[in-house]
């Protein structure tokens, strides 16, 4: 009789399995969004076709960047370093994790990723799904792990749901966090600066100033600071002040390479007014300092920038052209991206 | 019914250990211990602090006296090579169940116990110094026991940046005033959308040692003994390398912990070159059967 009653419930478990998997079958409606190009914009990234952003991994993806359960003692989330007024950059010289770590490195600004070819100061990463992991992990960071990400994010049923609509009920993954903090960073896209308005001819107009910088800009900053994006993402050594810190090789930590000691990819300049302070480690607090610097001459190095080394380790500005740069560059300040209009 | 199922019980226990009691006269498999030495030559290391005088004291080709404070490095993708040539995989791609780090300052790393080898002839092994590229990934989710081990305090193999692990970590001190060596290694490389490597340095070596005396696996375990001659970092087959504090990268080695343009050569030396190097500073020191 037991074994009969055991049996019976047995086959019933099975049967509400069965069941169970029919109804598991329902469709998830998670549309994709579309990221428009700007005008003139590269092309993007080929791994945004392998992660098209959606309508929840987007969203999924904004809350876990705004999440401080991501760091091990739930005090920073992504969005302590990446502050939307700063163009997702911030004002410290170098990151700051948690209990007042410092890391190596400036925080870098997020912003038009999904057209960037390579990702951070030394270009170490190639896709924008590989970078989540490395604050998640990195000591002078969040110093958590992927698993206690998960572990917390459990507790959460917001999230659990959250996945589970962004991912076809796939519920929380690694590859979940790191998709959709991707596709949310995909989408912040800043290309409404008055630069790109007086371009699209859309009334704007550049004063005098900014006109004059333009031209300036034309002939001693594009050659790497081209494209729409204001960098030709090439990796340079343009002998700016060292990093003292004694792992800091540049480009040379990921390539082996003595020709890429200390060369650093070239930052864009978008939203350049609100990223203070400058270079690999902040070591420029105004634009005025970076430009005198590049004027008075720079460190000498064996794999110096040919441009440098070909004007005496130099780009001579005078005063009136300097100001005139800094009055350009303004113009690429996009108060709609930056969340600064009224 | 009571009855019926202890009768069915019985049977049961009956069968188990008739199929042990053949198992025990004829075994399809057994164990196989990897025993790691590591060495300054001949000379096991023992560890120091700077002014440490118990510490194994080396002299480099170059003629400059070294030492180390500490000492790690990660086997994986171990495979044993049948006579015949028949490759037994060992967790080649698990490792939770098929990686270590061995440990200089814990006893208990220096021997890995590959379980449940087939019976049969081996006459060489072939392991991975570091984690082969697909795998090194620091990917918690999959492997969350290796994770954690490489990553605790007292190991500390993880490279977060590069987000995967650390293949050998050797912190310790060099010439007479007991300057700082340190001297870690890892991969760099990076993968496109379709998985191809298109940058950075494969610091993973893969060693190959033919046994000096065949394992006999079945109801022997053999005990292969492994020597790692760490002599080799500044003094292997590839590259004599004299370590130099100057921040000058292109003067030869410096004792810098990340400079990637130095690395490769204490890998080619420890590791072998991957062509025609395929020991490094690896031996076998004995097998026992």
């Amino acid at each position: 009789m037991k074994l009969f009653i055991k049996t019976l419930v047995l086959v019933l478990v099975l049967t509400a399995c069965t069941q169970d998997d029919n109804t598991t079958l329902m469709a998830y409606n998670n549309p994709e969004i579309t990221l428009e190009i700007p005008t003139d914009f590269p092309e993007l990234n080929d791994a945004v076709y392998n992660n098209t952003p959606t309508e929840y991994g987007v969203a999924l993806g904004e809350k876990l960047f705004f999440d401080t359960r991501l760091s091990a003692d739930n005090s920073i989330s992504c969005s302590s370093c990446h502050i939307q007024e700063s163009a997702f950059a911030d004002h410290n010289p170098k990151a700051i994790g948690i209990e007042g770590r410092i890391g190596l490195r400036n925080a870098p600004p997020v912003q038009n990723m999904a057209f960037m070819q390579v990702y951070n100061w030394d270009g170490n990463k190639l896709q924008l799904e590989d970078q989540p992991l490395v604050p998640i992990i990195t000591h002078e960071e969040m110093d958590s792990s992927i698993l206690e990400v998960m572990e917390k994010l459990e507790e959460d049923e917001a999230y659990i749901e959250l996945f589970n609509l962004a991912f076809e009920g796939e519920g929380i993954t690694a590859d979940g966090i790191y998709n959709s903090i991707a596709q949310f960073e995909y989408t912040l896209i800043s290309a409404n600066s008055k630069y790109d308005k007086v371009k699209r001819n859309e009334g704007a107009t550049f004063t005098a100033s900014e006109a004059q910088g333009y031209a300036i800009f034309q002939d001693k900053c594009s050659s790497c600071h081209s494209t729409e994006l204001f960098t030709d993402q090439s990796y340079r050594n343009i002998g700016f002040p060292i990093n003292p810190n004694t792992e800091e090789t540049g480009r040379a930590r990921i390539t082996g390479l003595a020709e890429d000691y200390m060369r650093f990819r070239v930052p864009s300049l978008r939203n350049i007014e609100h990223t203070t302070p400058y270079g690999s480690f902040g070591q420029f607090t105004t634009l005025e300092a970076l430009l005198d610097y590049l004027d008075s001459g720079v460190l000498e190095a064996d794999n110096l920038d040919p441009i440098l080394k070909d004007n005496n380790n130099r780009i001579p500005l005078t005063a009136q052209e300097k100001t005139d740069l800094i009055a350009f560059m303004k113009t690429l300040s996009d108060v709609e991206f930056l969340g600064l209009n009224d | 019914m009571k009855h019926l199922k202890n009768y069915i019980l019985l049977t049961a226990i009956v069968l188990g250990f008739m199929s042990c009691s053949s198992d025990d006269s004829n075994p399809v498999a057994n164990n196989v211990t990897l025993e790691f030495t590591n060495t300054f030559g001949d000379t096991p290391i023992t560890l120091g602090a700077a002014n440490a005088t118990e510490a194994t004291v080396n002299t480099s080709d170059a003629g400059q006296v070294h030492h180390f404070e500490e000492l790690k490095y990660v086997i994986s993708n171990i495979r044993l090579i049948k006579a015949d040539g028949t490759e037994i995989p060992y967790n080649v791609n698990d490792l939770d169940n098929g990686a270590t780090v061995i440990n200089q300052a814990n006893t208990e790393t220096l021997s890995y116990v590959l379980s449940d080898i087939p019976t049969g002839d081996y006459t060489e092994i072939k392991f991975g110094l570091g984690v082969r590229s697909d795998l090194n990934t620091l990917d918690q989710v999959s492997f969350p026991a290796f994770y954690e081990n490489a990553g605790s305090n007292e190991t500390a193999m993880h490279w977060e940046w590069g987000t995967g692990y650390r293949f050998t970590k050797i912190e310790g001190f060099y010439d007479t005033d007991n300057k700082e060596l340190s001297f870690h290694s890892g991969s760099t490389l990076a993968e496109d959308e379709d998985g191809n490597y298109i940058q950075g340095v494969d610091a993973y070596r893969d060693v190959s040692l033919s046994l000096s005396t065949t394992a006999v696996v079945g109801s022997n375990a053999p005990r292969i003994a492994i020597k790692a001659d760490f002599d080799y970092l500044l003094s292997g087959n590839s590259h004599t390398i004299t370590l130099v504090t100057t921040d000058d990268i292109s003067n030869n080695a410096t004792p810098s912990a990340h400079t990637a343009t130095e690395m490769m050569k204490f890998v080619d030396n420890i590791g072998g070159n991957g062509s025609d190097d395929t020991s490094g500073m690896f031996s076998i020191l004995a097998v026992e059967n």
